[in-house]
């Protein structure tokens, strides 16, 4: 595909953003100048299959991920979304080119160094909840801080005991869940069980949390409840959240949404509405369909 | 449906298999005990026929034939040769070298000669001689060398009225040695095994063998009766001329021969005699075969887990099914065709396998040479082939029939529902619970019962009682099972819990599923209790019998020797020299020896008299010989030591005067007095029988009687199984009996090992069968934790910890199992044992804690190892696999 058609950080994708919104009432990020980013990708390819079925879903990305920023990721089926993300959250390994965590750069780390990195650093929200079925609420909830265990020394103990009973109750207080504590996913609705799976996400403090789809299981009313909750969580509560969504109306929650097509950024939306992002996506589909002609007309 | 069946199959392919093992080891072991039965069968047939050689037909009497009535029987049209046979020993001596091999006639017809010739010739006149090989190797004799027949020929004496001579109550005679001087002519040897069981055989010809039987049937003096005199032949044999009707000259022979011959052809003879050895049913085959039976039951259980999981997973495509239109029947047929394919598959895999084991076993047998004449390949029978087949096939579908029916039960709506980890319906039915107590309850009631039983009367009742009490509680236990052992499985995790998060995640999910644990402990809970109480019934019975036999033998080892010594000057003494003490005190082991004489008395007190057994022996050295010293405590040169029974009987207390008067028993066992009355003390201690007294109250009488036995203590009683060997070992150039406790014990040990751990490898079929299981519940956890697992890693569990959990999850269900089954074991065992021993005195239970501690670490370890492949599998899966939308 030729690079240039694509209106990623290009000029010509700036009017689109003329679609008039009530600005957002933040003030401009402080960090985003002084702090490095919280992820970044650098030329980061990933090839499925050899031969005749070589599938290349990620082709040389360069982007970087804002701290402290909520940010979407859209783009047609198959785009790739999805891979970026598990490059980015050290669940899958990339082909070439490099993803950093961070500092931290995260391609060519080991199993039990990325094991670590997850546990310790990334926060996971599926499509699917994910929530252990024989555990409570809470102790879903409490299960990342249990697999990273606590200090060994005894004040050190109690000290990381009492900030974590402290940040827990403030998750469940934010999220709503004090009520569902002790009922098992079973008993929760869908839209409890996602709000239990970000507060599971958020317990250990992560540098960033991935979502992928968080809302594509729920109806409307509890996906709004969820995205806003995961929007108070970066803008209450200071986290960096990177969410996959095909529904313009979610991707609205984000500070920023990056578009995605053929495995390659080809588009960037900083304070979306609804109707920039449908914009941007039929921008994105339009041309889709004139490099198909074009491939016709050859 | 077949197409649906075969369809899904093939995508279980991986799950079906491991449910298949259990199937493929279970048919394997049926297949192999049948046909090790028949070739116990067949062996024995030939073993027992090998003596009859070629013989076309066999005649038994049953008060024996005469030399008479051989003759008018071979007579008969159709018979070309007919051998008499006896039972008649001699025993040979060549210098120091002794041997007492049974002496046949050789054959009138070399097709009724059971023995092939090595070397030489067969005897063909008086005097001559042929020897097994081996036996005159033994000897140290070669064809051409003497050999004397060492023979006791019983002399009435001249002056008796021939009218009283044969009175069994007064015979007067002497019994004199008459050697008689042989030369080997030919050494044989014995390919058919027709003499292994009796040492071997001597031939010689007809007229030595008859007049040595004579000889024997006119000595044989006490309790001798006509007919043993004139019965001379036991059976004969018979080879008929070419052509011959077997049938006819069968009846023509039965015409003629005397009331109560029996004319069979040779296999049925062997069949008949082997079924009077077996007492009519093949029990060993029998006993094999409840084995293979437990081992079945156990494959049945995992089977029908595996099912219930394949079901489970199936949920969404059955009720996909169920929506196009499918009924219940025919999904029912479905899952029963599958069953049914599987077991006839598996089945007809552990036929092959079975066969090919036995073959193997055979061939390495055969190679090995172990003196049983063996067949060299295994018959196969229809028996052979059709009763795995069915047995197998008929298991797998039975106990697929519960997970069909929850197929049945599959809605339509569950496809329509979002895909989730199936979960089985654990409804936890009332009706099952009151019949789980019901049964336990009543089976230890039952248990209890046969206890009282036993202790008291008839001890086949009690062990009826028993068996069916255990077999009814123990059918409690395992329908209770879904009840108690989730519970139990989950206060053992919740203990483990506390340790790591791997731990607490393992101890999670192990009562995620209750049914499928319970199923999986329980079919390792048969293997490990049937186990355990047999190793616990097994400790029992050796600690009671142990203290019996420290009651009854109050010596370790008792040798007793008759013949006098006979130096090699010529000059005789008594028959235990010092030389003899010596060699017995210097066998590793022994710690304490002492020599006495061993002496029938007359006891007499207050005018009743009694005949008793009497041990003439110095306290000092019975003190530091006997395992319990104060049985002689008291004795000294004016008393004697009673033992309760006889007091009671005579009416004797202590400190009253008894008379004593040692008498001789004659070679023909009647006694004369042979010293003057004595008077003594009694002292009344706990001597198990008899009388013991000092020699110098022995002096007294003026008998002068033998030193002729030595009595041994051992180091360590527990020794005795190779001590007493190595005794015997010592003592095998003189002819001695020994005796004691030690050496009871020994026998008792010998056959309780060996019969426990025959059990324990027999029921070790049904354990392996029960690990498969655990491994298998453990790989359908993991399959359907794919996207938990994923999870988990996604979330920070290293694939360490992932394994770990699976490890402990192992660990928990066999553990659990394990323990259970070692604790019920070890009550069954007790149960068993206070029945069957109850009777015969004290029973002491004991628990086999190293042997119950194996079989618990062997679950244990089998445990982990069965997580070993699920947990690679688990691991492998790439945490992105969570995010997955299925
Ligand atoms: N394990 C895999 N093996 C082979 N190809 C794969 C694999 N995973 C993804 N792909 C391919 O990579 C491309 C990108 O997939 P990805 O899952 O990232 O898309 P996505 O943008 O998340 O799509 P969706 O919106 O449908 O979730 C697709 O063409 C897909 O077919
Ligand atoms: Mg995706």
């Amino acid at each position: 595909m030729d690079r240039t058609v694509q209106p990623a950080e290009s000029p010509a994708a700036a009017p689109r953003q003329a679609v008039a919104r009530p600005k957002l009432s933040l003030p401009a990020d402080p960090r985003s100048a002084a702090t490095p980013p919280a992820a970044r990708a650098r030329a980061l390819s990933k090839v499925y299959g050899t031969g005749e079925a070589t599938v290349r879903a990620l082709d040389a990305v360069d982007i970087d991920f804002a701290a402290g920023a909520f940010t979407a990721i859209m783009g047609p089926s198959g785009s790739g979304k999805s891979t970026l993300m598990h490059l980015l959250a050290g669940l899958d390994t990339a082909s070439s080119g490099q993803a950093f965590l961070g500092a931290t750069e995260i391609t060519g780390l080991d199993d039990g160094a990325l094991t670590r990195l997850r546990r310790d650093r990334v926060g996971f929200v599926f499509q699917q909840f994910n929530l252990l079925p024989m555990f409570t609420a809470e102790q879903n909830i409490l299960l990342p801080l249990e697999l990273a265990g606590l200090p060994r020394e005894a004040r050190a103990r109690a000290a990381a005991k009492a900030a974590s009973r402290e940040w827990f109750d403030t998750l469940v207080a934010t999220l709503g869940l004090a009520d569902r504590l002790t009922h098992r996913p079973a008993e929760l609705s869908g839209g409890q069980q996602q709000r239990v799976a970000i507060a599971r996400a958020l317990i250990a403090k992560p540098d960033v949390v991935f979502a992928d789809e968080p809302t594509g299981n729920l109806d409307s009313r509890s996906g709004a409840e969820v995205l806003s909750f995961l929007r108070r969580s970066v803008r209450e509560l200071g986290r960096t959240v990177i969410m996959v969504t095909h529904d313009p109306a979610a991707a609205a929650y984000a500070d920023r949404v990056v578009l995605l097509a053929d495995g390659a950024i080809a588009g960037d939306i900083s304070e979306p509405t609804p109707e920039s992002v449908l914009a941007g996506l039929d921008a994105l589909r339009s041309l889709d369909g004139s490099v198909l002609d074009t491939a016709a007309a050859r | 449906m077949w197409r649906l069946t075969l369809a899904q199959m093939r995508r279980s392919l991986g799950r079906l298999t491991a449910a298949g093992l259990a199937i493929v080891i279970g048919t394997a072991f049926v297949a192999a005990t049948l046909i090790a039965g028949g070739v116990i069968t067949r062996t024995s047939y030939d073993a027992v026929s090998a003596s009859y050689a070629d013989a076309d037909l066999v005649a038994t009497s049953e008060g024996g034939l005469t030399a008479a009535d051989l003759a008018t029987l071979r007579d008969t049209p159709g018979v070309e040769a007919l051998d008499g046979r006896r039972s008649l020993r001699v025993e040979l001596v060549s210098g120091p070298q002794r041997a007492v091999p049974e002496v046949a006639a050789v054959a009138s017809d070399p097709r009724l000669e059971a023995q092939e010739l090595v070397s030489g010739a067969f005897p063909t006149a008086v005097g001559e001689v042929a020897v097994p090989g081996p036996m005159a190797e033994r000897l140290g004799v070669g064809v051409g060398d003497p050999l004397t027949a060492s023979r006791q020929v019983w002399t009435p004496d001249a002056a008796q009225d021939p009218a009283t001579g044969t009175d069994p109550e007064e015979p007067a005679g002497t019994w004199t040695n008459v050697p008689e001087e042989l030369t080997v002519v030919g050494l044989l040897s014995d390919p058919a095994g027709a003499f292994a069981e009796s040492g071997g055989a001597v031939l010689v010809v007809a007229d030595d063998a008859d007049r040595w039987a004579a000889q024997d049937a006119t000595g044989s003096v006490v309790g001798s009766s006509g007919d043993v005199a004139t019965a001379t032949f036991t059976r004969a044999v018979i080879a008929l001329t070419d052509g011959a009707d077997v049938g006819q000259v069968t009846a023509a022979l039965e015409a003629t021969a005397p009331e109560g011959t029996t004319i069979r052809t040779k296999d049925d003879e062997a069949a008949a005699k082997v079924s009077e050895l077996t007492n009519g049913s093949d029990i060993l085959t029998t006993i094999v075969l409840g084995f293979a039976a437990i081992a079945l039951l156990v494959a049945a259980l995992v089977i029908s887990n595996t099912f219930q999981v394949l079901i489970a997973q199936r949920t969404r495509a059955l009720a996909l099914l169920r929506c196009v239109g499918a009924d219940k029947r025919q999904l029912r047929r479905s899952v029963l065709q599958e069953a049914g394919l599987l077991g006839l598959a598996s089945s007809a895999l552990g036929l092959a396998l079975g066969v090919g084991l036995a073959q193997v076993t055979l061939s390495v047998l055969g190679r090995m040479n172990s003196g049983v004449p063996l067949p060299p390949t295994v018959s196969i029978t229809s028996a052979v082939v059709l009763a795995p087949l069915v047995v197998g096939t008929l298991v797998t579908v039975m106990a697929a029939l519960a997970p069909a029916r929850a197929a049945t039960k599959v809605a339509p709506l569950a496809a329509l529902r979002p895909a989730d980890a199936p979960t089985l319906a654990h409804r936890r039915s009332l009706p099952r619970l009151v019949l789980a107590v019901l049964l336990t309850v009543v089976g230890a009631a039952l248990l209890g019962l046969a206890v009282v039983v036993g202790q008291s009367s008839d001890a086949f009742l009690a062990l009826g009682i028993g068996v069916l009490g255990g077999i009814l509680s123990f059918v409690g236990v395992l329908v209770g099972a879904v009840f108690w052992v989730p519970r139990v499985v989950g206060a053992a995790g919740r203990l483990l819990a506390t340790r790591s998060m791997a731990a607490k995640l393992a101890a999670a999910n192990t009562v995620r599923n209750p049914r499928r644990t319970a199923a999986t402990s329980a079919a390792l809970l048969i293997g490990v209790t049937l186990v355990a109480m047999m190793s616990t019934g097994a400790a029992s019975t050796r600690t009671t019998l142990d203290g019996a036999l420290d009651d009854q033998f109050p010596v370790d080892v008792a040798i007793s020797r008759d013949a006098p010594a006979v130096a090699a000057d010529g000059t005789t003494s008594d028959p235990v020299t010092p030389a003899l003490v010596a060699t017995v005190a210097d066998v590793p082991g022994v710690i304490e020896t002492v020599a006495l004489r061993d002496l029938f008395v007359q006891l007499e007190f207050g005018g009743a008299t009694e005949w008793t057994d009497a041990f003439a022996i110095d306290p000092a050295a019975a003190g530091a010989v006997l395992r319990a010293p104060s049985m002689m405590a008291g004795l000294d040169d004016s008393t004697a030591v009673l033992s309760s029974g006889i007091a009671e009987r005579l009416g004797i207390s202590a400190g009253d005067r008894v008379t004593l008067t040692p008498e001789l028993v004659g070679p023909d066992g009647v006694t004369a007095a042979t010293g003057e009355p004595v008077e003594l003390t009694a002292v009344l201690t706990d001597l198990p029988g008899g009388v013991a007294f000092t020699p110098g109250a022995l002096a007294r009488t003026g008998a002068d009687l033998p030193t002729n036995q030595v009595w041994a203590r051992l180091a360590d009683s527990n020794d005795a199984s190779t001590v007493v060997p190595a005794i015997e070992d010592a003592l095998s150039e003189t002819a001695v009996q020994i005796a004691g406790a030690a050496v009871e014990r020994a026998m008792f040990q010998r056959i309780i090992d060996t019969l426990l751990a025959v059990v324990v490898g027999l029921l070790g079929v049904a354990v392996v069968i029960a690990l498969i299981g655990v491994a298998n519940t453990l790989s359908l956890s993991v399959l359907e934790r794919r996207r938990e697992s994923a999870t988990l890693r996604a979330i920070g569990l290293s694939r360490r910890q992932l394994r770990a959990m699976l490890a402990i999850e192992g660990m928990l269900i066999a553990g659990v199992g394990a323990v259970i089954g070692a604790v019920l074991g070890t009550l069954y065992g007790w149960a068993g044992v206070a029945t069957l021993v109850g009777s015969m005195g004290e029973v002491r239970l004991d628990v086999p804690w190293g042997q119950l501690g194996l079989v618990v670490l062997v679950a244990l370890v089998a445990g982990l190892l069965a997580s070993v492949i699920p947990g690679r599998a688990a691991a492998r899966t790439s945490p992105v696999a969570a995010l997955a939308v299925d």
